[in-house]
């Protein structure tokens, strides 16, 4: 590659802090109503941290709401849709990315067609369903619809993985005399680790930050997860903004932390495959 | 490559651990749905955190005293609550045991058949006390007990503000309003930028404009429930509303509730109109010296305004029986009580339903509810048949473009009633079908969809169940099975949650279910697809949609790509910059759609204060003018977007082999040519599957159009084919029609797509 000059740098760089400026600041708009005391939405300011900051609102999300049991409630049903939604992925990606069985393509067709339904279309059927089936009022429901939310993106981005690791690898296994099951576990996941960290995270993100589902399967305080807790705080004419952007930011934090963490992963996992090859 | 083999030696210490931890979730999930021996009643409702605070006490004190019941109180905004116990009672028989809401929930709730009549369940003497505007009857039934006649709106003053000017009491009529209006806006600074205003309110709800309309004489229906919206008043009180803000300047020129709240709270705004829910929020206030005053009479017509006045009260669902509908009651009875309602009225300056209640001292001494009750009397019962729905639904966009000022005030008011009358048949549509006829369409619907399912089993047979028994040609047997039950658990998961609603919103799709409807809907073909597609608002949305698809998609491609060129290169603090691109991204979308809302207000918007500070920018109306409040939204997705194309298309850039750049530099090539011959061809492959489901999800994205434009406005103007059809046709309770809507949403989405992928050959290999 050519050498980059100085000046070349210094474009580059105001560029990039163009960029940064706008992708964070509605970000810190967030924080700095997190912080303002009371309700005050308004202020003519555009300082991020307000003279009379103060952290109030955190306090009052602990101490006035159950917003710990909210955020063990999220943890559980999150970890669990992150189990489910990896295994699930993992294997049949690997599958549709080694076979070559008469339904796959229609079956990676399908797995875009799901993305296609509007939501308009999903929501009062999916209640009636999961109210036939007795799972109102249980995490069973959420977790079964969350890890199916997720699992089609991220079959096909495993799918698309699988596709870069070269065939040799599990045939010098077979040769080794290992099963066809044991070449997939011992030796193309973990080379697939990338792959799955970005499935773990989007099954992460789609049950962390969902509430529209939730809000109709739970009817118990203590059985919300975050984002309807969250919710509630929001009402037609009489909404605390405060506690809303800071429970907001309570939410984002791990969301946010997993991105930071997983940045190196995401570049180079997140391949989405192609429907034949 | 070694960073695999590390995670794979220590892999089956974290197996054991994901095991373990698994199994403790799946006890815990048994844990919490048993249920205790206490009989748990179930109540919902919408109300604000300080009367949530008394009916919780409330709750504890009834629980006290019978120690066999535990009250569950689950708290849904206004109009979510009604939407939520419409799916739990009407279509599955379930739902809470009592429903808390204003008496203009009444008319659908009965059209739908699921709340339960009241006349026999409480005698006489029981209702005796009870003001009669406090019980809500229709059509010959007692449907809702109230404990609070309230949402009348009145109008609130800052005490100090007036005395600052010199004023010691509040207006008393319109027009004195706006004289003291612009004795109270101020700009104290000198900057050409008003500190304070006169008055403020969230003037662009219909709801809000009501008493303005009744000071002229108006009213929304005559007594057969038609909607009488097009007069002189409707003319007369829309040139008000307007003149107040473009020729007195009292009001500012973008004001919702939220806004208004808030001006008045921190003391930057003299008058307010707003309702019996939020005064207790201003009497706390430090920068507010409270006075309450009736809305003043209009002196021009000798009429006071007449805010709407709705009962507040307890629904009871239908379903119960026996045992559990006397506890039920008993709990209706104690929470509707007089101690009860003298908690309400003591702390929260709240009207009593309950007339010994409302005359004890302590209660009708009290200044605040004095004033209440006056400005009740000036008032108007709240509609409570369904119409009234349809009603609003014509007003808000009509009025808002009277507003905006692309409708003069008669034009708004011819507007407005032509809406209503449509939407109020839209509303009972369906009726005309006779349920005794023999239905052909219904056989032939149903022997279609006996086919298709017949057929999507003998392929879903060929190409999965025929490979497990007989193997993949070509394939060992067992291999082949391996490869299926690889597939099986996930493709299980995702068609157990699809297929049901497919198959159901299909059906709907072809009956006339809607409000009147819902539990005895027919079977009468194409006639809902026939609406949707001779409808021009279709077409209207389905072009907005395309624009907002093309240009979200462009934009989000152009810049991810840009910034994934930038940031492929050595670079210090790469890894930073990184990380604080993909913010967006990790912030769950309906948090950071707000906040640009926020953003977006003219006044105290981040966008027009950089805009001015950084250009010297005149303020844009962001949120007012359509056009500007699409691209507002568009911004707002751009901004969403652009990281997840960020990162596809920087795993792309490094996949490319360094020395094809090295090799076109030796033979000459420019930057520019090399951009083009290598990098673009090779970004392709990678790009397209990305663009594609980009497309998918952007075209379908009701969350940021419906957060950011909050539900449409201006006008029910700016939205896409799927926000509209859950405003147009879910809030007017035509579930056939949004059925066949979404679906054609759908189809035109899954053609396009297989078309997209085929011409940019997804489908062929990408490595």
């Amino acid at each position: 590659m050519k050498k980059t000059t100085p000046l070349q740098y210094i474009m580059i760089y105001s560029a990039l802090l163009l960029a940064v400026a706008w992708s964070i600041y509605p970000i810190l708009r967030v924080i700095t109503i997190s912080i303002r005391p009371g309700n005050n939405l308004l202020t003519q300011s555009l300082a991020i941290i307000p003279a009379d900051w103060s952290f109030e609102n955190y306090i009052k999300l602990f101490s006035d709401h159950p917003f710990g049991t909210w955020i063990w409630n999220s943890i559980l049903v999150t970890v669990t849709v992150v189990i489910t939604g990896v295994t699930l992925a993992s294997t049949a990606g690997y599958a549709l990315s080694r076979f070559r069985f008469p339904g796959r393509e229609a079956s990676l067709l399908s797995l875009l067609v799901t993305q296609m339904f509007p939501a308009t279309m999903l929501l009062l059927p999916l209640f009636i369903m999961l109210s036939s089936l007795h799972l109102i009022n249980t995490y069973l429901g959420l977790i079964v619809i969350y890890s199916s939310t997720a699992l089609p993106f991220c079959v096909w981005q495993m799918k698309g993985y699988y596709d870069t690791i070269p065939y040799s690898l599990e045939e010098a296994a077979r040769i080794d005399g290992a099963s066809r099951f044991m070449a997939f576990y011992k030796i193309i996941l973990p080379l697939a680790s990338p792959a799955l960290v970005i499935t773990a995270l989007f099954s992460f993100m789609s049950a962390w930050t969902e509430y529209i589902v939730a809000a109709q399967v739970l009817w118990y305080k203590e059985m919300f997860t975050l984002p309807i807790g969250l919710k509630s705080f929001q009402a037609n004419m009489t909404t605390e903004w405060g506690l809303y952007a800071a429970g907001a930011m309570i939410v984002s934090i791990p969301a946010i932390a997993l991105f930071l963490f997983l940045t190196k992963y995401l570049i180079g996992g997140l391949t989405l495959g192609s429907v034949k090859g | 490559m070694i960073r695999g083999i590390i995670l794979y030696k220590i892999s089956p210490f974290l197996r054991s651990r994901i095991l373990l931890t698994l199994l403790l979730f799946l006890f815990l999930m048994l844990g919490s749905a048993l249920s205790a021996e206490k009989t748990t009643l179930h109540l919902w409702h919408p109300m604000p955190a300080p009367s949530r605070a008394v009916l919780t006490e409330l709750v504890a004190e009834y629980e006290k005293l019978n120690p066999d019941i535990s009250v569950h109180l689950l708290y849904k905004e206004n109009e979510e609550v009604r939407m939520a116990y419409m799916s739990a009672t009407g279509f599955t028989e379930g739902g809470p045991d009592l429903l808390y809401g204003p008496s203009d929930f009444t008319g659908a709730l009965v059209e739908m058949g699921i709340i339960k009549p009241l006349e026999n369940l409480f005698t006489e003497a029981e209702l005796a006390d009870f003001d009669p505007k406090g019980l809500t009857w229709y059509q010959g039934h007692l449907y809702q007990i109230g404990d609070e006649l309230g949402n009348h709106l009145a109008l609130v003053y800052n005490k100090r503000l007036f005395a600052e000017v010199g004023l010691d009491r509040p207006p008393e009529t319109l027009q004195e309003l706006i004289e003291f209006g612009k004795k109270l806006t101020l700009d104290k600074n000198g900057d050409g930028i008003i500190d304070q205003y006169g008055l403020v309110w969230n003037f662009t709800e219909p709801f809000f404009f009501m008493p303005f309309y009744a000071s002229y004489g108006g009213w929304v229906m005559d007594a057969d429930q038609n909607p009488t919206l097009n007069n002189e008043a409707a003319v007369k009180a829309f040139k008000f509303v307007t003149d107040m803000r473009d020729v007195h300047g009292i009001i500012p020129i973008e004001c919702d509730y939220d806004i208004a709240d808030s001006k008045f709270n921190t003391g930057t705004a003299a008058m307010l109109i707003n309702g019996a829910w939020s005064w207790a929020k201003y009497m706390e206030s430090p920068d507010v010296d409270f006075g309450l005053a009736v809305l003043p009479i209009n002196a021009e017509t000798g009429l006071y305004p007449a805010p709407m006045v709705a009962t507040k009260g307890y629904y009871l669902n239908p379903y119960l029986e026996g045992d559990r509908q006397d506890k039920v009651v008993a709990l209706m009875k104690f929470l509707t009580g007089p101690e009860a309602q003298f908690k309400y009225a003591s702390r929260l300056a709240t009207i009593p339903t309950r007339l010994e209640v409302r005359n004890r001292p302590e209660i009708a001494n009290d200044p605040i509810i004095r004033t209440s009750m006056e400005q009740v009397s000036h008032g108007k019962a709240m509609p409570i048949s369904p119409q009234m729905r349809a009603i609003w639904d014509a007003m808000r966009p009509a009025y808002q473009n009277v507003l905006g000022g692309s409708m003069t005030p008669e034009a708004g008011a011819a507007y407005q009633q032509e809406l209503a009358e449509q939407k109020v048949a839209e509303l009972f549509e369906g009726q005309d079908v006779d349920p005794d006829a023999v239905n052909i369409t219904a056989i032939i619907v149903y022997l279609a969809g006996l086919l298709l399912v017949i057929w999507a089993l003998y392929k879903l047979f060929i190409a999965f169940l025929l490979p497990l028994i007989r193997g993949i040609p070509g394939v060992q047997v067992k291999e082949s099975r391996f490869g299926v039950l690889m597939v099986a658990p996930a493709a299980l998961f995702i068609f157990g949650v699809v297929v049901y609603p497919f198959f159901y919103n299909l059906i709907i799709s072809f009956s006339n279910m809607g409000l009147t409807t819902v539990n005895d809907w027919q079977i009468i073909g194409l006639a809902q697809y026939g609406k949707v597609l001779t409808d021009s608002q279709f077409y209207h949305f389905f072009l907005k949609t395309i624009i907002w698809t093309v240009v979200n998609v462009v934009l989000h491609v152009v810049f991810g790509v840009m910034l994934a060129l930038l940031l492929n290169r050595p670079l210090p603090g790469k890894g930073l910059i990184r990380v604080l691109l993909i913010l967006p991204w990790a912030v769950p979308s309906y948090i950071t759609a707000l906040t640009w809302r926020g953003m977006f207000n003219i006044d105290y918007g981040a966008v027009n204060i950089i805009l001015r500070n950084l250009f010297g920018m005149e303020p844009i109306s962001w949120l007012i003018d359509p056009t500007n409040a699409f691209i507002a939204t568009i911004i707002t997705n751009v901004w969403l977007g652009i990281p997840f194309m960020m990162i596809i298309a920087l795993g792309g850039l490094q996949s490319i082999p360094q020395e094809l750049y090295e090799a076109a530099s030796i033979d000459g090539a420019t930057a520019w040519q090399q951009f083009k011959k290598i990098t673009l061809p090779l970004l392709k492959p990678v790009m397209v599957p990305a663009i594609t489901l980009g497309i998918v999800w952007t075209f379908n994205n009701i969350n940021v159009v419906w957060l950011v434009s909050n539900g449409g406005q201006p006008g029910d103007q700016t939205h896409i084919l799927v926000s509209f059809v859950y405003r147009a046709a879910f809030n007017l309770y035509r579930y056939g029609y949004a059925a066949a809507f979404s679906f054609m949403i759908f189809l035109m989405l899954a053609i396009f797509s297989v078309k997209f992928m085929q011409k940019n050959k997804v489908t062929e290999t990408a490595y």
